[in-house]
């Protein structure tokens, strides 16, 4: 697990330093784009502009087929979004369970991490097998199935980063609370919660790329054909190429708008610390 | 004070949540038995009641069309699930009438050799060709670049490979056991059952008549195949769907090479001999010509050195071909067209498949 927890309170400062951190790679994005569109990325990689067209070709056709780059990207987000609240939950309550048992907690959370080595390829169709009988409707077994393989690819960076955080105190703070008779509860609520926070984000920040992906590959697998991973295979496999490309473009708007959103979040809910 | 409740009241709802979860996922398993189809129900029957119930199976990916015409002509939406490569969601009755190719899954859920889930005679189908919906399957094809290129390398591969299918048909035991020793992934059982069901895919016409020529591209079943292709393959980028509607046959297939081929004595002056064919899944009898063909030297008297390059999951045999990664592929006619409305200039040089070999399956009561 890359359970790097920050060394908190530097990150996203607002300073010069912030302007030149967003500025380069989006001047580097830009300039990726230019040459893409001009062909020489082409030339470069050796490519032709039927396996990889140009980018206005791939914004003509999402603009052809909003209605259903619209749908297909809801379904993803649902699952997505779904399956990382569920995961991020259940995470940060293993990591509270954890917490509460210290002589088992943390060798129980190494066993939970081993599910982080199962392959989401391997879970997706598990998961599509075991919800068969959840509805008649087989757009939400489907949804459900999709939601629990994110969920599972979701919990594990929680529970190791939340265990971190509630038990990675600062020295002096536990001997203070018990100094003054503090509860085990007022400790954890007042203490504990409260530290774990900056830990929370970290993993969400390894937990939103990874839920938007595994949603993806969930798709492959599921009963009802909707989303954005099912399409880009749909296309690909029919070597419509372009379409397929129109479909990765709006996974990359997924991906990376759900992890800006968070990190607007970290700023706003971290502010009072730094 | 106020800000621990909270924190209270937020630990007992996932308490409940990790709780409420498996029960819902249990919850709804209230319906009983699932009634199967009388003996003698019709297609239209199954089909419909199936629809109905929204349990239609297929694979999707280009494999649907079909269905969807079979779906249309008995007046249903043209959806369906979307099935595993294993035929478990029929076993499980999610899917009441799933597809099934007639050499490979129907083979699975009828037989009890290893792997099967032995249905027997319990299982009844209805048939693509029957229904007048059929669109033809395996070819053989490559970029109408290379043909016109290395005509001669064309006409040898084709000409070995349909003596190498000619074999086979011939000795439909031998083909399975020459396909098994090259890394087969079912059993030589099935392999076998495989060979017996491709060989009269192969020597039988929609309609049901014998074909002698194998290889041969009729021009009726080329042309219905088009005609559903254009009616049911969906593309959303503009520019091809404009040109899946003015593709002919003549921008699909090449009778020419197969026809040169056929009147060849079998000498040839090879501009290319080492070429590649990329087939369509993984090593099995759907392909026991160009295994035979190889086993057997037929593609050496001609002067070539044949690669075959196997397949499976989302090998994308036309792509394959297009970019030079290989020289010849097998794929279904629609998956060419669909392809070719994408921008490649891809070319049908002959037709193994004569008929449809696409089934859908559905249990009988007894």
């Amino acid at each position: 697990m890359s359970g790097v927890a920050m060394s908190n309170k530097k990150t996203l400062k607002i300073n010069s330093g912030k302007v030149s951190t967003v500025l380069l790679p989006v001047l580097f994005g830009v300039l990726v784009i230019i040459l893409w569109q001009s062909g020489i990325l082409h030339k470069v990689l050796k490519a032709d502009t039927f396996t990889l067209p140009v980018p206005s070709r791939i914004i003509g056709i999402v603009s052809e087929n909003m209605p259903s780059i619209l749908r297909n990207s809801a379904a993803t987000i649902k699952v997505a979004f779904g399956g990382l609240i569920l995961g991020s939950l259940l995470g940060y309550l293993l990591a509270m369970i954890a917490t509460a048992f210290p002589k088992w907690g943390a060798g129980g959370l190494t066993i939970v991490s081993a599910f982080n080595a199962v392959p989401i390829i391997a879970i997706a169709p598990i998961m599509t097998n075991l919800t068969k009988d959840f509805s008649r409707d087989p757009n939400t077994r489907s949804m459900l199935a999709k939601m629990l393989v994110v969920m599972i690819t979701c919990t594990v960076s929680m529970s190791i980063n939340a265990y971190r955080g509630f038990n990675e105190l600062k020295p002096f703070s536990e001997d203070l609370m018990k100094s003054i008779a503090a509860k085990k509860s007022t400790v954890f609520f007042k203490l504990r919660v409260p530290n774990s926070i900056p830990y929370v984000f970290t993993a969400l920040k390894v937990s939103v790329p990874g839920s938007v992906i595994s949603a993806m590959v969930s798709e492959y697998f599921a009963e009802y054909i909707i989303g954005v991973g099912r399409q880009i295979r749909e296309n690909i496999v029919l070597a419509q190429y372009a379409t397929a490309w129109a479909y990765i473009a709006a996974a990359f708007v997924i991906g990376v708008g759900l992890y800006i959103i968070l990190l607007i979040i970290e700023d706003l809910s971290l502010k009072g610390r730094r | 004070m106020k800000k621990r409740n909270c924190l209270k009241s937020l630990f007992t709802l996932m308490i409940l949540i990790s709780a409420i979860v498996p029960v819902m996922a249990n919850g709804a398993q209230e319906e009983g038995e699932v009634s199967y189809y009388p003996a003698d129900a019709t297609a239209e029957t199954v089909v419909v009641d199936a629809a109905s119930k929204g349990q239609v199976g297929n694979w999707g990916l280009g494999n649907e069309y079909e269905i969807q015409a079979l779906l249309t002509k008995y007046g249903q939406p043209t959806t369906y699930l979307s099935q595993a490569f294993d035929m478990d969601g029929f076993d499980d009755d999610s899917i009441l009438a799933a597809s099934a190719m007639t050499y490979n899954e129907l083979g699975l859920v009828k037989n009890s050799y290893d792997g099967g889930y032995g249905y027997g005679d319990s299982v009844k189908v209805i048939d693509m060709n029957d229904e007048g919906v059929a669109m033809l399957e395996d070819n053989l094809f490559c970029t109408k670049e290379f043909a016109e290129a290395n005509p001669e390398t064309v006409k040898a591969f084709i000409y070995a490979s349909m003596k190498g299918w000619a074999y086979a048909c011939a000795n439909v035991e031998e083909a399975a056991e020459i396909v098994f020793n090259n890394g087969s992934s079912v059993s030589p059982d099935h392999q076998l059952y495989m060979a017996n069901e491709v060989k009269k895919l192969v020597e039988t016409d929609t309609a049901g008549n014998p074909v002698s020529e194998y290889g041969k591209m009729e021009e009726a079943a080329m042309a219905q195949t088009l005609e559903l292709a254009k009616k049911y393959i969906k593309l959303e980028d503009s520019v091809a769907a404009d040109k899946l509607k003015t593709l002919t046959l003549d921008d699909i297939r090449d009778a020419s090479y197969w026809e040169a081929a056929e009147a060849s004595d079998g000498s040839f002056s090879v501009e290319k001999s080492s070429v590649k064919i990329q087939l369509k899944w993984l090593p099995q009898s759907q392909f026991m010509g160009y295994y035979v063909a190889k086993d057997k030297g037929f593609y050496e008297e001609v002067g070539l050195e044949v690669e075959l390059v196997p397949g499976g999951g989302d090998i994308g045999e036309t792509t394959a071909v297009y970019t030079g990664q290989v020289d010849f592929g097998t794929t279904w006619v629609s998956n060419l067209i669909a392809a070719n409305a994408g921008g490649m200039g891809l070319i049908e040089v002959s037709q193994l498949y004569q008929r449809s070999g696409l089934v859908l399956v559905y249990k009988i009561s007894e």
